[in-house]
């Protein structure tokens, strides 16, 4: 009977994020079946861990069961991507340090979607994750900080190098002046 | 002059994600700085074209319908399993190989059933062709196995919250295999399973408050399928013989039925 309680729970709290879980495993292993299997070993996951969840945010709680399936999937199947998950030196903050200085982004009205999706797939997992969490699911930033584990400042860091390479993907005339900023002063990562 | 703002901090006016004073402040400096204001309006237009332009991947339905139907517990399972979660390990475990194909075949059917069928009656001919798939293709189609109704029923019974009729169907080239306990229609129902020639039929059994009604029939993917309440009980019966044969099997699945009824067996 506990199993038909639990299942029940399970149906009522997670199965509403289903679409939220697809949706960031779908980002971060950028294709569809390996999206689905991620997720569906996240979800069986969730189920066993369903006792240690106390009424928290039930999507915050799952997307952070899903985020680690997919770096568990990445580091397995994309090892080369792994690079990505370890840089904290400022090795990847010469990409681009956005500040205030420089020409703004000039909204593309006619931007297609196949720029802007291509520029978001092609970011590093690390700043592409709190994007997708940040302006596809709409999560405050302590929620991004619980999910993948790092502490609120260093979301506010990720998503601003996030926005900056964004930026920078989006608006080519941009590249040239990002250049000269001296990479000291801003969007380091800190926390 | 005061200090140039943070990057990630006009990141976080940008989210409303300041607290009220540094949010105040920043709000405050735009007034006078144009480069500030114009990088905010910046931010802004990226993130909006962020929002409307990125791709948001919703679930496929046919992983929705898988999630639903591995969390659905399996009383069945139970008995042998320490629980549902480790019933859906031994299924991951062994998916890669033998279950790829009836992976497929489970997708293939709910995807062409998921089409535009919003109703609960075609969810529930979409659960019992699912279920009736699973079950041929080798993995679990008998939890006890015996032609004896007198062994199946009381085992059914123990494992339900009900007793469903169980008997042996009275016709030529029929052959009762056992029972499992399945789930549909969201709870735990009988699956008395025959052996009609070389084809598989699976007849399932569950409480009903309603009323009487007919046998309807429907064909869907080459399954035949029919369903009716008798005596307090739904039937949904499901096979692949020809459509002649099936209603022989139906017929034999109401008569025994009702005998057993008539004599009190139930």
């Amino acid at each position: 009977m506990s199993n038909d309680e639990s299942a029940r729970r399970f149906e009522l709290l997670v199965m509403p994020h289903l679409d939220a879980a697809y949706n960031l495993a779908r980002w971060l292993t950028h294709n569809d079946q390996d999206a689905q299997d991620v997720v569906q070993e996240a979800l069986m996951r969730a189920m066993r861990y369903m006792g240690g969840f106390h009424g928290e945010s039930a999507r915050a709680w799952l997307l952070q069961i899903v985020r680690h399936s997919c770096f568990s999937w990445l580091k397995e199947n994309r090892p080369a991507q792994r690079t990505f998950l370890d840089d904290t030196d400022d090795s990847v903050h010469e990409v681009a340090a956005p500040a205030s200085d420089e020409p703004p982004f000039v909204a593309m009205r006619k931007a297609d979607r196949l720029q802007i999706n291509g520029a978001m797939a092609a970011l590093p997992v690390i700043y592409r994750e709190v994007l997708v969490l940040r302006e596809l699911e709409d999560l405050s930033y302590n929620d991004i900080a619980r999910i993948v584990d790092i502490p609120v400042g260093t979301v506010m860091s990720r998503l601003a190098r996030a926005r900056g390479l964004m930026r920078e993907a989006l608006m080519p005339s941009a590249r040239p002046a990002l250049r000269t900023v001296p990479r000291s002063t801003y969007g380091g990562e800190q926390s | 002059m005061k200090p140039k703002i943070e990057t990630r901090q006009i990141n976080a006016f940008v989210d409303a994600e300041l607290d009220l004073a540094s949010q105040l402040e920043i709000e405050e400096r735009m007034r006078l700085d144009v480069g500030l204001r114009a990088q905010v309006e910046g931010l802004r237009q990226l993130r909006e074209t962020i929002r409307e332009g990125a791709d948001y991947h919703a679930a496929p339905a046919a992983l929705r319908r898988r999630m639903t139907t591995l969390i659905a517990p399996k009383p069945a399972e139970s008995t042998r399993l320490p629980g549902v979660a480790s019933a859906v390990q031994r299924w991951l475990g062994w998916r890669p190989m033998v279950a790829s194909f009836a992976l497929a075949a489970v997708m293939a059917v709910t995807l062409n059933l998921a089409g535009l069928r919003p109703s609960q009656d075609d969810r529930l001919l979409d659960d019992v062709v699912a279920s009736h798939v699973r079950s041929t293709l080798g993995q679990h189609l008998v939890d006890v196995a015996s032609s004896d109704h007198h062994t199946v029923k009381p085992w059914l019974s123990s494992k339900l919250d009900f007793s469903p009729p169980v008997s042996e169907l009275q016709i030529p080239g029929s052959v009762f295999l056992g029972g499992r306990v399945d789930y549909l229609n969201g709870r735990p129902v009988a699956a008395l399973v025959y052996r009609q020639d070389q084809h598989i039929v699976n007849s399932f059994v569950w409480p009903s408050a309603g009323k009487d009604s007919k046998a309807e029939f429907s064909e869907e993917r080459g399954f035949q399928t029919a369903h009716w309440t008798h005596g307090g009980m739904n039937h949904w019966v499901i096979s692949d013989v020809n459509p002649e044969e099936f209603r022989a099997v139906v017929r034999a699945v109401q008569l025994a039925d009702h005998d057993g009824q008539a004599a009190g067996v139930r």
